[in-house]
């Protein structure tokens, strides 16, 4: 779906992306990176709004230096911050949207009663747009990037500022719509619920960086019942014991963990027994549930 | 059940033929326009209306009987045209064009900036200049309705004078060609400068007053300080009028009528003649620089935001 190779974007001293290189596969796809990481840089450049210091883009196929404008037809796209004017009701709202996207006024119409409809909008479209609470404003922020029918839709933070209700309900909408149109999705977030909730893909960026691109499900189902070690000396000989009685199974080995699978209550008396054989002194060793929060702050820090 | 599967179908395969980048500038201009003239903008409708009964009032009911050009004195020559864009006291409606583009054009860009849903038409298929060209469009036909419409109607009234004459026709196809020009020029010329200011301050209101006040307080200030100097007999001192947007595009409109420009100091009128490749070069820097400004200020929201 997006192709980004050696992608370079300096603000003067600050580098917003670094030689950012990845490969976004189709579907609802998660950028999740803190704030400042690069995330909101990397969704404009593809967007086209502002251009990279270096590297190539390709965006559905197509070159992005060449072809941005082309692009943009195929694509949605949801600020993170309030960006619609009060002074109009929304559906007028969508409507001009519509048309400013390339829709003829009947197609522009129609489509927009049918998307306010499918977000359960009823009377409040023909009032004006600064009546609205929070959450219906950014169901107007999500329909103007969908009134087009884009095969991309690019969402900012969509559930930045909205109530646990709200965040909930805008979620849904998203996978809802997400299906129901036929749209691919690139959510940038720094909640890690959200990427979760919607998700078939997760990328992690931090300093401008690609930390790891992933399957949420596998990323979840493999590193969620995990026995964490810290040992002491003669640890080559201890991991070497454990990978022969792990056979087939990982083991990650990082500067200060080794994590093992939990298969049931005798891998503990596994680890004890190989940390023996070894004569490795066995300093912590604890079951964690590794769920996307360690996964994403050990990524992070 | 079987009716929103329907529903739920078309909203799946829509595919939709999507217009060009053309279409969607002009449709967005257009859309503007009409905007404009909507009868939510009761102040611009007012003083169109204003225009207009001017027009009737000094061009068709007292009507010129040497029309186009007026022989002044032995030096000078006045035309209808020229005087339409005068002050006032010379049965002109500068005010209320100067007016006129200062409260229509502030809104255009300066809303879009403050609600900042100019990121929402950035990130539709169209470049920052075909947005520009866009928000221009409404305030150029604006002044159309204002400057060329009732110079034509002028026209055809001293046409239906002459008697329907072919002859008035051949002998005023300059003239014609010539007001429409002019029209035009003034007209993109208010266009512009509208835009800048309203992108450059922003606000809708401060943004109008911005555009009267420098372009109309400045012309006043700046013909009293060159009435001032000219008793001193300071040298060059014309050249201070080119501070003045209105004297400054005057100057030009005088050059498409091929007539000498002149300025009337303290009641007495007064020929300046500048080099015409010094006010082109002006023209143009002065111009493009306000198309670029406007730009800059446009790329550095995309940027934070």
């Amino acid at each position: 779906m997006i192709e980004a190779k050696n992608v370079i974007k300096k603000y003067g001293q600050v580098t917003a992306l670094d030689d950012f290189t990845v490969d976004i596969p189709k579907g609802k796809i998660g950028i999740l990176g803190p704030n400042g990481a690069g995330k909101s840089t990397f969704v404009k450049i593809a967007l086209g709004l502002i251009e990279s210091t270096s590297g190539e883009i390709t965006v559905l196929g197509e070159n992005l230096d060449k072809n941005s404008i082309e692009i943009r037809k195929k694509i949605g796209y949801m600020p993170e911050h309030d960006c619609i004017p009060n002074k109009m009701t929304g559906v007028e709202f969508l409507i001009e949207m519509g048309q400013v996207s390339g829709l003829d006024y009947q197609t522009a119409t129609q489509r927009t009663h049918e998307i306010l409809g499918h977000l359960r909008m009823g009377e409040e479209k023909y009032r004006l747009i600064e009546e609205y609470s929070g959450g219906m404003r950014q169901k107007i922020k999500l329909a103007q990037g969908l009134v087009h029918g884009p095969e991309l839709m690019f969402l900012d933070e969509p559930t930045s500022g909205l109530d646990p209700n709200a965040r909930q309900e805008m979620l849904e909408t998203i996978n809802g719509l997400a299906e129901i149109s036929n749209t691919n999705v690139l959510l940038s977030t720094h909640i890690l619920q959200d990427v979760e909730t919607v998700c078939d893909y997760v990328i992690i960026v931090n300093n401008g960086k690609l930390q790891i691109k992933e399957n949420v499900k596998e990323l979840v189902k493999r590193q969620t019942d995990t026995i964490q070690i810290r040992v002491g000396e003669n640890s080559d000989e201890f991991i070497s014991i454990l990978k022969q009685n792990n056979n087939k199974r990982n083991i990650e080995i990082t500067e200060r963990w080794i994590r093992i699978p939990y298969k049931n209550e005798e891998s503990f008396k596994e680890i004890i027994s190989a940390a023996a054989s070894a004569k490795c002194q066995l300093y912590e060793m604890e079951r964690i549930a590794m769920t996307m929060d360690n996964i994403y702050l050990e990524v992070v820090n | 059940m079987k009716n929103d599967a329907k529903i739920a179908d078309k909203f799946k395969d829509f595919k939709p033929n999507l217009s060009d980048r053309k279409n969607i500038i002009l449709g967005m201009g257009l859309r503007g326009f009409e905007k404009l003239f909507s009868l939510k903008n009761k102040s611009i409708l007012f003083l169109i209306g204003i225009v207009y009964l001017w027009t009737f009032a000094f061009y068709l009911l007292l009507g010129e009987d040497s029309y186009p050009c007026n022989t002044v004195s032995e030096e000078l020559k006045t035309c209808t045209h020229l005087n339409f864009y005068g002050d006032l006291q010379y049965g002109g409606t500068r005010i209320f064009l100067v007016l006129i583009a200062a409260v229509a054009s502030s809104g255009l860009i300066a809303n879009d900036l403050t609600d900042k849903s100019i990121h929402l038409y950035l990130s539709r298929p169209i470049s920052r200049i075909d947005y520009l060209i866009a928000r221009i469009i409404p305030i150029f036909l604006l002044m159309l309705t204002i400057t060329l419409i009732p110079n034509l109607v002028v026209f055809i009234s001293q046409f239906s004078k002459s008697g329907l004459n072919v002859d008035f026709l051949s002998s005023n196809m300059w003239t014609f060609s010539n007001l429409i020009l002019q029209a035009i020029f003034y007209s993109i010329s208010y266009s512009i400068i509208g835009i800048t200011f309203s992108a450059a301050i922003n606000r809708e209101s401060l943004a109008s007053a911005g555009f009267f006040g420098s372009v109309y307080g400045v012309s006043l200030i700046v013909e009293i300080f060159y009435g001032l100097m000219s008793e001193m007999d300071i040298e060059n001192s014309e050249y201070i009028l080119l501070l003045s947007v209105i004297h400054f595009l005057d100057i030009i409109s005088y050059k498409i009528f091929n007539v000498d420009y002149f300025v009337t100091i303290f009641g007495s009128p007064e020929i300046i003649e500048f080099p015409l490749s010094i006010i082109i070069g002006l023209y143009v820097l002065l111009f493009s620089s306000f198309i670029l400004l406007v730009n800059y200020i446009i790329s550095r929201m995309e940027v934070t935001k």
